[in-house]
């Protein structure tokens, strides 16, 4: 029995290559994700173990994000110095963004990461860092850089470098007295810059005052364990801070590091999700195919004394072989994958290799997913395979298709709740609960419109071949492509559900965008923007100096420059944390520049413990003009008076306050500046003239109004072209599954097709015939995925409307219409095999077939 | 309960039905579409004979071995194989059933084509998981005379020799009863007499109970005993037939058939 099965196997070599191909397909992608993290995660955790290779423990502060972090002090680090078993030990003077210039064009170095460090003119104690020539910094002006570093910046020992310090805000001119490289002769870890201040300077200029550690290194005697060494250091640690082994440190600095791209690992798995489930409606055909073409078989099997379980048995065995294998394929090609996206993800990093990383974990999960979504797929078809009666290998047993009442009622069920919400969520007044009626509603109206579709089927796809199955073998192709409603639909199936989420997300993207372009072009009063850069930490500490704006405001044709500071860390408003932070700005000015209409109060220039606020904030706080109300900014709490409350757009929303607040902001410095010009005047060389200013604050970028738009809207586009590749993948398993069912076609009409060749029809016209029923296929799956894609979309939309963050709906025709050519294309590419083998048909023995 | 373990069917049994249909009825479809297969048929297949069922096309004679064979759900009546009654015998059962007491030969689509001859014969064996008789199996092989082709795939053998095979399969459990289904309709006249010729040595040598349904007069004379249905009836009986015998009695019927037609 089991022997059959497998041999069986074998002969089916074609179809099941096609349910194989959704497997591989949907585990490489989860294993490609999972691979990729691990290998990523033993890349930086060869670094950190090369940082911490003699570092036996890390002091560092338990919440190093802190506005104002704890430090350590002379005294303190004196005492962690004396514990029993410290042999070395390294202070941690240091501070991120330090961001050097170059010494010919004058522009800002990029590096993977800019340090800045101050060194106390000895020799690293723990041996990471050496020098290679000259000196260690002796005095406030003089600098040590790695080798790697010059590099970067074009210096030599001797020269003059200009550093952008972040705590001062602006650049200084140094002179570098040495150059310095890692132990091993490396001159950069992992592609980072470096720049080595004398430690007075650095400490000043870091932390505001000598004498001051951010944490230290310490390295341990002979025959002292890292824990032994760490529990001692904790009995003597002042409060705020926590001490690591080097190991812990590397692992925890590894993980941060991870995290950063996370984003790849999630849209893999999104690709592996979307795979599975389109995959799970492959593989059910598949297998319902070979039920179907095996019935003989299965009845004979029977007549012989099978049972039922058995004969369910060799199709779900059929099934877990396939599974196995495509597991293994896929596990192959995941980590093929996740290395490859690694390497271009990371492959300009001066860091090394540490290999492919295929964990236990990711073999188990692959395999698992692979089986799991085969046998959920096969079981029907199993079940269907056991009920074929014995009687059916002596003569044809009719087994009419079941009726699509049962089916039709359910999917009713299902999609008549599902649209009343989706209706409900778009239309009602509901706030933010609105989208999770509206998910809810868009979840339902999905899963019933595909239970539905064998029922749409029928007129949708005469209606379409109406449009082009002209002549008589495009008719016989339309008639082909409506005989089996239930085959039809689930063919259609991944497409289906590709289609409706690209539709819904590039009718929400390009709403969003018309409406931002609408605002924009109507009522902004800004011409050209001034943009911190969007990685840098948004409170303050960078940026660029608002008194740069005085030389914006000195070039001719500019009306107006505003500059808003931005604080998104540790605030809150009304005792609850500000999701989208606190912004600080002329608001008389921002008035004139932004549509600002006032709902309640006024809207007018703020003075000290004043801030103005939008009405859907206003309403969730609880706060109405007159109010007052505690403010936390920069660790210090002040009661505020609310000004007035203003209409919320999409550009302008949140709680602002007057310029005074900048005090209590950890940073001087503004995120972003707002230029208007006066009437007629050409932006683009206003942009120039601001680039030239604003060159000294590294990251700093300047735009004109339709580079907003496009910065606005750039993560939606990021998002749409994650989708657009999630349609790709959707679009290919679909072909499979097409090629599946054409196939499965033509042998069950053999005799059929022979038959019309026999009368008279060309190898074209078969050809034509095939195609017909392929694009047919194709087309109803992608109007139908475009109607509840657009119809979704639009009310997603219209939900945002209703809480004002945008204002119009816009269908994004031209991408629909792309989005059809491509499906069109799909389904002629499926028809391409299985007409050439209806082509080749020999008619005579075609008709004497059996 | 195993045939394997039982001694060879002897003659002396020949008195006890090794199948019975007593007062049979099969109906397909409803309303307009109803089609009365069979009406009341009572017949008793002895044990150790070779019967043949004979009638024109629509007589019933497939439906009325596919429900002795419980192949079938019967609409009125009950059936017996042995002594265990088919009717009431659910799924479980009716496998159980044709594991042990039933063997079938095809007219078409007999073999598995993945499998060797060997491998085809065996799979009855195979599926109920006993061990095959080598020694009954060597006779069987010897008998049918397939000893050199064992190892053949069912492509790589002619229409007779496949249908041998398919023969030696029936026979290698040793059931109950073997039913035959127009085994030499798809075969020349003389791949159809080899295979007739070994289909009647069983049951003379071995004792073996076969009952087929054919149209073939001459195949109908290889039996112990001929039944003749039309139009759902059992309406006329032959024992130790020639095909003079059978075809004028087929005759006969042609001339009753127009009667029965109105019905």
């Amino acid at each position: 029995m089991i022997k059959a099965s497998l041999r069986g196997l074998l002969q089916r070599k074609l179809r099941l290559s096609l349910a194989l191909i959704a497997i591989v397909l949907s585990v490489g992608f989860l294993a490609g994700s999972l691979v990729l993290s691990d290998t990523l995660n033993a890349r930086f955790g060869s670094l950190f173990s090369t940082i911490n290779a003699n570092v036996a423990v890390v002091v560092q502060p338990k919440d190093p994000q802190a506005v104002d972090p704890v430090r350590l002090t002379d005294d303190q680090l004196r005492t962690l110095s004396e514990v029993d078993g410290v042999r070395a030990v390294s202070p941690d003077v240091s501070a991120q963004g330090v961001i050097p210039f170059r010494s010919d064009d004058g522009e800002p170095v990029s590096a993977d990461a800019m340090l800045g460090f101050g060194v106390d003119g000895k020799d690293d104690p723990l041996g990471l860092v050496e020098l290679r020539e000259g000196s260690w910094p002796q005095a406030a002006d003089e600098v040590t850089v790695t080798a790697y570093t010059a590099e970067l910046a074009r210096v030599k020992r001797g020269d003059s470098l200009k550093v952008y310090v972040p705590v001062l805000n602006e650049p200084r001119t140094f002179k570098v007295v040495g150059v310095a490289g890692y132990s091993g002769g490396r001159d950069s870890l992992a592609g980072e810059s470096v720049v080595m201040f004398q430690q007075a300077y650095a400490q000043e200029t870091f932390y505001g005052a000598t004498g001051r550690y951010a944490g230290a290194s310490f390295a341990a005697d002979e025959g002292v364990s890292d824990t032994v060494l760490k529990q001692r250091i904790a009995e003597k640690l002042p409060s705020g801070f926590k001490a690591l082994t080097g190991e812990e440190s590397s692992e925890e600095q590894s993980a941060q590091i991870g995290v950063v791209f996370d984003f790849i690992k999630y849209i893999l798995i999104g690709f592996a999700v979307l795979a599975a489930v389109v995959g799970v409606f492959l593989i059910f055909n598949t297998f319902n195919i070979i039920v179907a073409q095996r019935t003989r078989e299965l009845a004979l099997l029977r007549a012989l004394g099978a049972s039922w379980g058995q004969v369910a048995g060799s199709v779900l065995l059929e099934a877990l072989v396939v599974s196995v294998l495509g597991a293994t394929l896929g596990l192959a090609i995941g980590a093929g994958l996740g290395a490859w996206v690694e390497h271009m993800l990371i492959g300009e990093f001066e860091l090394p290799s540490a290999g492919i990383i295929v964990k236990p974990i990711t073999v188990v999960l692959a395999y698992a997913l692979g089986v799991l979504v085969t046998l959920i797929a096969a079981f029907v078809p199993a079940v269907r395979a056991s009920s074929v009666p014995p009687v059916a290998a002596m003569r044809d047993v009719v087994r009419p298709d079941k009726s699509l009442v049962a089916l039709s009622v359910v999917g009713a069920v299902l999609a008549v709740p599902g649209l009343a919400l989706v209706l409900t969520g778009a239309l009602a007044d509901m706030g933010g609960t609105a989208f999770l009626v509206l998910l809810a509603g868009a979840v339902l109206l999905f899963v019933g419109t595909l239970l539905l579709s064998p029922l749409l089927a029928r007129p949708l796809v005469r209606g379409l071949g109406a449009l082009i199955g002209r002549g008589s073998a495009g008719k016989l192709g339309v008639r082909n492509a409506v005989r089996n409603p239930r085959r039809t639909a689930v063919t259609a199936a991944a497409i289906i559900i590709g289609v409706t989420v690209i539709g819904t997300a590039a009718t929400v993207v390009q709403s969003f965008k018309t409406s931002l372009e609408d605002i924009m072009g109507d009522s902004i009063g800004v011409e050209v923007m001034i943009q911190a850069s969007v990685t840098a930490a948004p409170d303050g500490r960078q940026g660029f100096n608002p008194k740069a704006l005085d030389q914006v405001r000195a070039i001719p044709g500019v009306k107006e420059a505003a500059a808003w500071h931005f604080d998104a860390l540790n605030v809150s408003v009304a005792n609850q944390p500000s999701a989208f932070g606190i912004f600080a700005t002329d608001v008389g000015q921002a008035s004139r520049m932004f549509p600002m209409d006032a709902v309640d109060g006024s809207i007018r220039t703020l003075a000290a413990q004043e801030l103005v606020v939008d009405d859907n904030t206003a309403e969730t706080l609880k706060l109405k003009a007159g109010d007052r109300t505690p403010v936390v900014i920069g660790g210090v709490t002040r009661d505020y008076t609310v000004v007035g409350v203003y209409k919320t757009t999409p550009i302008i929303l949140g709680i602002l306050v007057g310029l005074p607040a900048v005090e209590d902001f950890p940073g001087p410095l503004a995120f972003q500046g707002f230029v208007s010009l006066n009437e007629g005047v050409d932006a683009a060389p206003v942009v120039a003239q601001i680039e030239k200013i604003m060159k000294d604050y590294p990251g700093v970028q300047v735009g004109d109004r339709q580079s907003y738009v496009e910065q606005a809207t750039a993560s939606y586009d990021l998002l749409l072209t994650a989708v657009e590749w999630l349609l790709i993948v959707a679009l290919v398993i679909a072909v499979l599954g097409i090629l599946n069912t054409l196939l499965l076609s033509i042998v069950e009409r053999t005799r059929e097709l022979g038959l019309v060749r026999a009368v008279g029809l060309s190898r074209g016209g078969l050809v034509w015939m095939v195609t017909v029923e392929s694009v047919l296929i194709t087309v109803f799956g992608v109007a139908l995925g475009l109607a509840l894609g657009v119809g979704l979309g639009a009310a997603f939309t219209k939900a945002l409307i209703t809480i004002e963050f945008a204002s119009v709906i816009a269908i994004p025709w031209l991408d629909l219409l792309q989005y059809l050519a491509i499906a069109v294309v799909a389904g002629i590419a499926a028809a391409v095999l299985p007409a050439r083998i209806a082509a080749r048909l020999n008619v005579l023995e075609a008709i004497s077939y059996e | 309960m195993t045939p394997a373990a039982a001694p060879p069917l002897t003659r002396q049994r020949v008195e006890t039905a090794a199948a019975r249909a007593t007062g049979l009825w099969k109906v397909y479809g409803t309303g307009e579409a109803q089609v009365i297969a069979l009406r009341g048929v009572d017949v008793e297949l002895e044990r150790g004979r070779f019967t043949a069922i004979m009638g024109p096309s629509g007589s019933g004679k497939s439906t009325l071995m596919h429900c002795l064979a419980g192949l079938d759900a019967v609409s009125r009546g009950q059936v017996h194989v042995g002594d265990t009654e088919l009717t009431g015998l659910n799924d479980a059962g009716l496998t159980r059933l044709r594991r042990e007491k039933i063997g079938f030969i095809f007219q078409q689509f007999n073999l598995l084509p993945t499998l060797t001859a060997e491998e085809n014969i065996l799979l009855p064996l195979a599926i109920a998981g006993r061990k095959p008789d080598q020694q009954w199996f060597r006779t069987v092989i010897d008998t049918v005379g397939l000893g050199d082709r064992l190892g053949h795939r069912p492509s790589q053998l002619s229409g007779g020799q496949q249908q041998r095979v398919a023969c030696a399969r029936a026979l290698v459990s040793r059931p109950e009863v073997i039913f035959a289904d127009e085994p030499t309709g798809n075969l020349d006249s003389r791949s159809g007499a080899e295979v007739l010729g070994f289909l009647r040595r069983s049951v003379t040598e071995y004792g073996q109970t076969i009952v087929m349904v054919t149209h073939d007069a001459n195949a109908a004379a290889y039996a112990d005993r001929v039944v003749f249905l039309a139009d759902g009836q059992l309406v006329a009986e032959l024992t130790q037939p020639t095909p003079e015998s059978v075809l004028d009695t087929l005759k006969s019927l042609d001339r009753v058939a127009p009667a029965g037609a109105e019905h």
